[in-house]
């Protein structure tokens, strides 16, 4: 019976990890081969990958766009586990009707599609500009500043401090720790694998936004890796060996959070809870 | 405690770098909406589309105005059309022009949409280049209220591409696809799936261009004579233009794509024979080295009952705008220098990119005479050339593509069987409670 | 300062940065599109037409297909995706499963690959002659190619599949560390007391995990409600108007047709109203006392 299920998990995973993986290593491939082999559908790899890769380096500034979304993607991420986890924290643990209320209403943001607000945001940010230039239009401060605090986030951390056994945290109040120490000796080293899932959403959300930076930033030495792309799909003739590259260095350093985020996943951490 | 502080330092000091390295940007971030003062640098930005035909374009008016103006300087950003046409509603609507470029390209299609959408933020070109010069129906979409705004830039003047190979198996030839009708088009293409198993074209049905090539040629268009009304259900050329369509599709000579990338691929693989389209698609067609040779430009073909109609049409095209935010002027004199009387300037577009352009004295240079190897010979600029000035000038109006989405709806319950009357009837009901 | 005013002041003092935050870069960008949804008229030139906006909405034909189209995909597609995600974080939660590191990896990476790229890929492998048809084909399951794209039938499916593969991995993952979360005791404990797996999942896994399971079927109603970019990529709300969800139409209103900011405003709010009464509708359901 155990073999039985052991056996139809192993399939069942492999199946639904090709399916997952095949449409990347499509994108692989056709980094390998030139336009007219991808536009042709071919599916076996070429000879075309250093190619590919010199044509991307030389003629689009690759480097500077994964700079800059590092570096927002990054201060983004960190910025949001902090306000965020305080927050979720807060509304649970300090739980009041007052509160409540302040949460419900604080979902609502979460509910209005980003369309509708991008006109409204730009115009504030334009007004920002008159008086404070470093944080208005056409600044890395500008992209952050609207995606630090989402809801969502707060959300996720309130719903996964209520699984928290709240005995521990009276453990360190007796202790005669500070609300804050509470927080940050007891809460945060125990909510490891929740801070690991936020971190990656964050930072995959922040690497991949699209809509607010190209409204928002105009000189194209801030450009962020997604317009980038957008750009090279854009021309009457475009080269589409060049561009499954790009989006493969791309799409590299979200894999690459992940890989090195998912370890905190690992099954039996009961020694941190204990 | 210590940790928090030394998270929430460890988050400050990142803005603030951050906001310390955009101060040096800042500068020159600033000065693109600036120009400076009179005679001193002034800083000139442009945004358009397409870095092989629209962005190099810039780039070599760039390097003939360099010659004479040393103390200019011409910053050229490249973002998708999209992109731009989503920037441009926002940065426009917000009320701040921190941001905006001096010039912008704009599709015809939507220029009046901007136009009149936002008056005040254009800067009136009229005066600075002779009109005239230009083709006639550039003019239309590029002025309003009596002043000249746009730039007309490059031509979408439409022929057909056809496999001469093909044709000849059918038992065609060139000069059978001269100057004829839709139907004796059907036709043909009829001929050629029977004896070559190739479909004839291929069509995205998210996509009514050749509707408007059709109607184009005929004088008309989706909206009336004040671009604001929509002329649906009374309009002979389009009600012919969606018989025509319905007439191919049922001929099942139609090859159907979805994508850009697999429309250029129908073409590129061989699977498709023959394709009415812009003088843009050019390098897409001479992208498939290993079918030089093998493919000609024969003139559009005009709707079969419709007298008005001719064998030129127009799909796409774009002309450039200047801002009125500071540098306008500086920005103004660029384009008329270079763009709006450079007749050497369009040979060079010509040879060095394939761009027809809509000036007319550039018609008469050597460029324009040149023949074509990979279309066996063939003078296809010059063609293209006198085809452009036979199309017939319409007044595009404010809805194009708002009325396009609702006549692809109502193109779908045509072809599945409602009458075409009805079809144009609902679309004109419903266009005309969606346009305010 | 008392203790019981100082403790509260704490108290919010966590909350505070947050809620500052949102009302600045949200609620205030809300309230301005609220009052935009009220005027109407081409670019900058709005003007007060009061509930007219809103009365348009109801004889809106693109609307109520667009409408149409966003409830079929979230009335099929959340639930299947949230089973998925919740029946294969369960299997892999397993502490004696070989390959997990791979599994995981695997079946996250499709949330991490450019919009851009697997749109492309889907709009190849679904083509007409793309991989699907292809091997559709030569296993004699159908006889003639599938329209994916093109049928507004079919198109619809191809989104919903699209949407599936993107998201059920980023859904595990909440799940994943929701799991890790549960002491491995209390599952000894009901084995030894002769509890099937099954039971074990239904008796406690899923109760401990109600806050996770209310949370992504929340996150993924608002998300499949607001649904754009697969939409607008892979077949563009077509054909004709097939797929086209509300979020799209609101761009098109906004930036694709001549803008008419006021009119797409009060279609945004008409979206908001909605996930609203969803949401309430599932926090009631899950007997939540958040409200």
């Amino acid at each position: 019976m155990a073999k039985a299920k052991r056996v139809f998990t192993y399939v069942f995973l492999s199946a639904a990890a090709i399916v997952s993986i095949f449409p990347f290593l499509w994108m692989i491939v056709s980094a390998t081969n030139r336009s007219i082999d991808v536009t042709q559908g071919k599916l076996l790899p070429g000879p075309y990958l250093f190619e590919n890769l010199t044509k991307a380096f030389d003629t689009i500034d690759i480097v500077p766009a994964l700079l800059n979304s590092a570096k927002i993607s990054i201060t983004t991420t960190l910025l949001a586990m902090l306000i965020s986890s305080l927050a979720g924290y807060g509304f649970e643990i300090f739980r009041s009707r007052a509160k409540d209320v302040v949460f419900s209403i604080l979902l609502l943001s979460m509910m209005i599609p980003f369309a509708a607000l991008m006109v409204p945001l730009y115009r504030m940010f334009g007004g920002i500009s008159q008086t404070m230039p470093f944080i208005g239009i056409d600044t890395m401060s500008s992209v952050i500043l609207p995606t630090v605090v989402t809801a969502f986030l707060i959300f996720f951390f309130r719903q996964s401090t209520k699984m928290f056994p709240k005995d521990m945290l009276e453990a360190g109040r007796i202790d005669g720790l500070s609300e804050l120490g509470v927080f940050f000796r007891i809460y945060v080293p125990t909510m490891k694998t929740t801070y690991a899932a936020a971190a990656i959403i964050t930072f995959m959300s922040s690497w991949n936004n699209y809509l607010w930076p190209l409204v928002v930033l105009q000189s194209p030495e801030k450009r962020t890796i997604p317009l980038l792309i957008s750009n090279l799909g854009s021309s009457y003739s475009p080269d589409y060996g060049v561009i499954m590259t790009v989006i493969l260095i791309a799409t590299l350093p979200t894999a690459l959070v992940f890989f090195l985020m998912q370890k905190h996943f690992v099954a039996g951490m009961t020694g941190s809870v204990k | 405690m210590k940790k928090m502080i030394a998270a929430l330092l460890a988050g400050m000091l990142m803005l603030t770098a951050c906001g310390a390295n955009d101060n040096a940007g800042t500068g020159t971030g600033n000065a693109g909406g600036n120009a400076g003062n009179g005679g001193a640098a002034s800083k000139i930005t442009v945004w358009a589309w397409d870095p092989n035909f629209n962005i190099k374009t810039m780039n070599l008016a760039k390097e003939a105005y360099a010659a004479e103006n040393q103390n200019v300087q011409i910053d050229i950003i490249e973002n998708a059309q999209n992109d731009i046409v989503q920037k441009l509603n926002t940065g426009l609507s917000s009320g701040t022009t921190k941001g905006l470029p001096n010039i912008v390209l704009i599709e015809d299609y939507r220029a009046q949409s901007f136009l009149q959408a936002y008056p005040d933020m254009f800067h009136p070109l009229t005066g600075s280049f002779k009109t005239e010069d230009f083709a006639d129906y550039k003019l239309g979409p590029t002025s309003f209220n009596g002043e000249q705004y746009g730039l007309p830039f490059d031509s979408g003047v439409t022929g057909v591409y056809v496999r001469t190979d093909y044709l000849e198996q059918a038992g065609y030839s060139v000069e059978d696809m001269q100057d004829i009708t839709w139907d004796q088009y059907i036709e043909i293409g009829k001929a050629v799936k029977e004896k070559t198993g190739k479909d004839w074209l291929s069509l995205d049905p998210n996509d009514l261009g050749i509707l408007r090539v059709m109607i184009q040629s005929a004088g008309a268009w989706y909206l009336k004579e004040d671009g604001k009304t929509a002329d649906l259900a009374g309009n002979a050329a389009l009600k012919e233009a969606f018989e025509t369509y319905k007439k191919m599709m049922d001929a099942n000579i139609v090859k159907i794509h979805s994508d850009w990338s697999q429309f250029v691929a129908n073409y590129n693989s061989g699977a498709a024979a023959s394709v009415p389209t812009g003088n843009w698609f050019t390098p897409s067609i001479t992208a498939a080295a290993d079918q030089a040779g093998k493919w000609a430009i024969v003139p559009l073909p005009k709707l079969t009952n419709n007298p008005n109609s001719v064998h030129a049409s127009n799909l796409g095209g774009s002309s450039w705008y200047v801002l009125n935010v500071d540098g306008k002027e500086e920005a103004a004199k660029f384009l008329a220098a270079t763009l709006g009387s450079n007749v050497d300037l369009y040979q060079k577009l010509v040879t060095e990119i394939g761009a027809i352009g809509t000036y007319k004295p550039a018609a008469e240079g050597e460029a324009y005479k040149a023949a074509s190897e990979f279309f066996g010979g063939q003078e296809i600029v010059q063609d293209f050339a006198r085809w452009t000035a036979e199309i017939p000038n319409v007044n595009y109006g404010m809805h194009t593509y708002a009325i396009e989405d609702i006549l692809i709806v109502e193109m779908q319950n045509y072809l599945n069987g409602k009458a075409i009357d009805q079809v144009l009837a609902d679309a004109q009901k419903q266009a005309d409670s969606q346009i305010k | 300062m008392n203790i019981k005013a100082r403790q509260s002041a704490i108290s919010w003092s966590f909350i505070a940065i947050a809620v500052v935050m949102i009302c600045v870069f949200y609620f205030y960008p809300m309230i301005q599109a609220l009052m935009m949804s009220f005027q109407s008229g081409t670019g900058t030139n709005l003007s007060f037409t009061g509930f007219d906006n809103y009365v348009r909405l109801l004889s809106d034909s693109t609307f109520k297909t667009a409408l149409t189209n966003t409830f079929i995909y979230l009335i099929v597609q959340v639930p299947i995706m949230i089973v998925l995600a919740m029946f294969i974080s369960v299997l892999l939660n397993d502490k004696n499963l070989k390959l997990k590191g791979f599994f995981r990896t695997a079946i996250f990476l499709p949330a991490v690959t450019s919009l851009v790229a697997y749109s492309v890929i889907f709009k190849y492998l679904f083509g007409p002659d793309g991989l699907i048809n292809l091997m559709l084909l030569k296993l004699h399951v159908i006889s003639a190619p599938i329209q994916w794209i093109t049928d507004p039938f079919w198109a619809k499916v191809t989104i919903i599949i699209a949407i599936t593969w993107r998201w059920t991995g980023y859904n595990m993952i909440f799940y994943l560390s929701a799991l890790q979360n549960i002491d491995n005791s209390i599952y000894e404990a009901a084995r030894i007391d002769g509890a099937s797996a099954f039971r074990q999942f239904t008796s406690i896994t899923v109760p401990l995990l109600k806050p996770i399971i209310l949370f992504t079927s929340i996150t993924s109603t608002i998300g499949t409600l607001q649904l754009f970019d697969e939409v607008m990529n892979i077949t563009k709300g077509g054909p004709g108007n097939a797929t086209m969800t509300l979020s799209q139409y609101i761009y098109n209103l906004s930036f694709k047709y001549t803008p008419d900011f006021g009119y797409a405003a009060t279609v945004s709010y008409a979206i908001v109203i909605l996930i609203v009464i969803f949401s309430i509708l599932q926090f009631k359901l899950a007997g939540d006392k958040n409200g």
